[in-house]
């Protein structure tokens, strides 16, 4: 476990928390600091919430359905021809 | 008609499932349908000719919206209508959060706008932005595959990341007060 991190040591680290991308050793004391800090962790709530909502927005767009089946058939035809 | 090679059949096994992503990415850096499908359609023939050189078990959805970029920068982006990258890097947009917590801690203003706004407020944000917090946060990619498929350092995708979703809670957020989903600031209050 490493030093405990400050309120601004946080703020940089917020974005690669959340993208999931801090090595176990740094996620781990931004977890801790996010226990015992209560306005460091409603931001990181705040713009988790925002990029969650991106994620849900993104899903709820589908590939239409006769571009699926074109590229079916053309790669059908790709195929055959070896 | 003939039944699909073993390739073929990998191919579409691999690469069928990411479909729907394919046109998300496509939609959002041509923001147009009809060129997004073409695009989608492009890629997945450009992939299936290319596929020998797909490592089997790898990130297939990483390595098709791959394709799909370049295709879009070799063959569907209108340079003249790109704004100045190095500009770009000079925007500083204010944290959002900081100037609503009171209001709306949690952002759950976001919630309440519809998807077509939330996608028209992302289709406007600068493409080097904007392609970016597509790949990131609405596909689901890695700083380092998004460096890859950029060829750019993960820094710098860092750093748009960054901007972009800056950019894209103020715009979102000047829609909300301007549609009174959430009051707007009073003018006194720091």
């Amino acid at each position: 476990m490493g030093e405990p991190i400050n309120c601004r040591e946080a703020a940089e680290r917020l974005q690669d928390f959340l993208k999931q991308e801090l090595t176990p050793e740094l996620e781990a004391e931004m977890q801790a600091h996010l226990e015992r800090c209560r306005p460091c962790f409603d931001e990181a709530r705040f713009e988790a919430n925002f990029v969650l909502m991106l994620e849900v927005r993104a899903r709820r767009v589908e590939c239409p359905a006769a571009l699926r089946a074109r590229i079916a058939r053309l790669l059908q035809s790709e195929m055959e021809r070896g | 008609m003939a039944e699909p090679s073993t390739a073929g059949r990998q191919f579409n096994a691999e690469a069928l499932p990411h479909l729907d992503a394919l046109y998300r990415t496509a939609l959002r850096l041509t923001g147009d349908p009809s060129q997004a499908e073409d695009l989608v359609q492009d890629t997945m023939l450009k992939a299936y000719r290319a596929w020998r050189q797909y490592q089997p078990g790898t990130n297939a959805k990483g390595w098709l919206l791959t394709i799909l970029r370049n295709t879009f920068i070799n063959d569907y982006r209108r340079r003249k209508l790109e704004p100045i990258a190095t500009d770009l890097e000079l925007v500083e947009p204010h944290a959002l959060y900081r100037a609503i917590e009171d209001v709306d801690p949690e952002g759950a203003f976001f919630a309440k706008i519809v998807d077509e706004k939330v996608l028209e407020a992302i289709d406007a944000l600068p493409p080097d932005f904007r392609e970016v917090l597509v790949l990131s946060d609405m596909e689901g990619m890695s700083y380092g595959e998004i460096a890859e498929a950029l060829e750019i350092p993960v820094g710098t995708v860092k750093s748009r990341l960054f901007r972009a979703r800056r950019l894209l809670q103020s715009s979102l957020y000047a829609y909300a007060v301007e549609t009174g989903i959430i009051p707007p600031r009073e003018d006194h209050d720091g």
